[in-house]
């Protein structure tokens, strides 16, 4: 690896964590020229690098906030049975404007099943769900048509939404762009598209329409890594923004960022 | 890792502060400093994400300053509190040398 190749992948991987590439890439370009030494021994692979740039320049990982905002979704008691197996016994979960919580759980402890009933697409036994705005939702995997482009898509979910034709096109290639995927517009029928491509899509299509509540089934499967990274870059910034984030995961890496934790794992304090 | 780069890890940041104690300087400049002070080998990889901490911190300042000849380069030198630091803490690895020193010698 050459040291341009090495400072341009620096600066990308800086770029991905928000952080302005300019000052950390000059002055590593100063010392390799000063030093004349191998980019990698000198300091280690680009990401790994960027990751101890990050942590020189923040203080330890963002400190999760209380509650800030005003309550957006209040599902109270929830109980579901399939059969005689009860999924979910009386589970409790509230959401604020500005607030991410972590669904987490064992296979089977009923982590999307409570978020198909919090996104009204599924009836609980007993217990109910107030919402306060429009939501948008992100299931595991499905929700895109095999023959149709992502435009198209973009079109058909932003009509159901109230976005015109021109705006959800729009809004959609940008959020593409922002999850590393920028030739969405030339891309072909969904059906050829990767796992993890169309999972890009499904989350986008879940955020059209900016809805108030984002809802959101372990919706990074497939990603690359960096994506991934993108990912979550983007639940903080729509976090900034107000908006309340319920997202199912198994990675518990996350969990210190996030500002509340359900764990929905029988026997587990709730 | 050896046992020097544990050590060197626990005390990087003042090494950086008594390098700059001796004078404002430039990364690649505190790196050859710390290794003619018999510190070994300090990777850019481990040296500036130190500094960038320090500067965080509010222990070094620094400036971009265009030579008459080369590239810029990022200036450090000892703030106030870096100073202070450097004197308190200096202080008290002083005394936990002698306390290692004093335990790890044979009876």
């Amino acid at each position: 690896m050459t040291a341009d190749d090495w400072l341009a992948a620096l600066s990308a991987e800086l770029r991905r964590r928000r952080i302005d590439p300019a000052g950390p890439v000059g002055e590593a370009a100063a010392h390799l020229r000063d030093g004349g030494q191998d980019p990698l021994e000198a300091f280690g692979p680009p990401a790994a690098y960027a990751l101890a740039v990050v942590a020189g320049l923040r203080d330890a990982t963002p400190r999760p906030r209380g509650p800030s905002g005003e309550p957006r979704l209040r599902a109270t008691g929830i109980t579901k049975r399939y059969g005689r197996r009860t999924v979910l016994n009386g589970v409790d979960l509230s959401v604020h404007a500005g607030e991410v919580v972590a669904m987490i759980g064992a296979n089977g402890s009923g982590k999307s099943t409570m978020l198909r009933i919090c996104a009204g697409l599924l009836s609980p036994d007993s217990g109910h769900v107030r919402l306060g705005g429009t939501v948008g939702y992100c299931p595991q995997n499905g929700g895109t048509s095999d023959f149709l482009t992502p435009d198209e898509h973009f079109v058909l979910v932003g009509a159901g939404r109230g976005v015109g034709r021109t705006e959800a096109r729009a809004r959609g290639r940008s959020m593409a762009a922002a999850l590393d995927w920028a030739d969405a517009p030339r891309a072909g029928q969904s059906r050829h598209l990767s796992g993890g491509t169309r999972q890009k899509l499904n989350l986008i299509l879940g955020r059209l329409g900016d809805p108030d509540v984002l809802l959101l089934d372990e919706p990074y499967q497939g990603f690359d890594n960096g994506t991934y990274l993108d990912f979550w870059q983007q639940v903080w910034h729509w976090r900034d923004a107000g908006k309340a984030i319920v997202v199912v995961t198994h990675l518990l890496n996350e969990l210190d960022r996030v500002d509340t934790v359900l764990d929905l794992t029988p026997g587990r304090a709730r | 890792m050896d046992r020097r780069t544990q050590w060197l890890r626990g005390v990087l940041d003042l090494c950086v502060l008594g390098a700059l104690a001796r004078g404002e300087s430039y990364g690649y400049e505190i790196a050859q400093r710390l290794e003619a002070g018999g510190l070994g080998v300090i990777a850019g990889g481990t040296l500036y994400p130190a500094l960038l901490r320090l500067e965080r911190l509010g222990l070094v300042v620094a400036d971009w300053r265009t030579g008459a000849s080369g590239p810029a380069r990022k200036y450090y030198r000892l703030s106030d509190d870096g100073a202070a630091t450097l004197r308190s803490a200096g202080a008290d690895w002083a005394v936990f040398v002698g306390n290692v020193n004093a335990i790890m010698e044979v009876p």
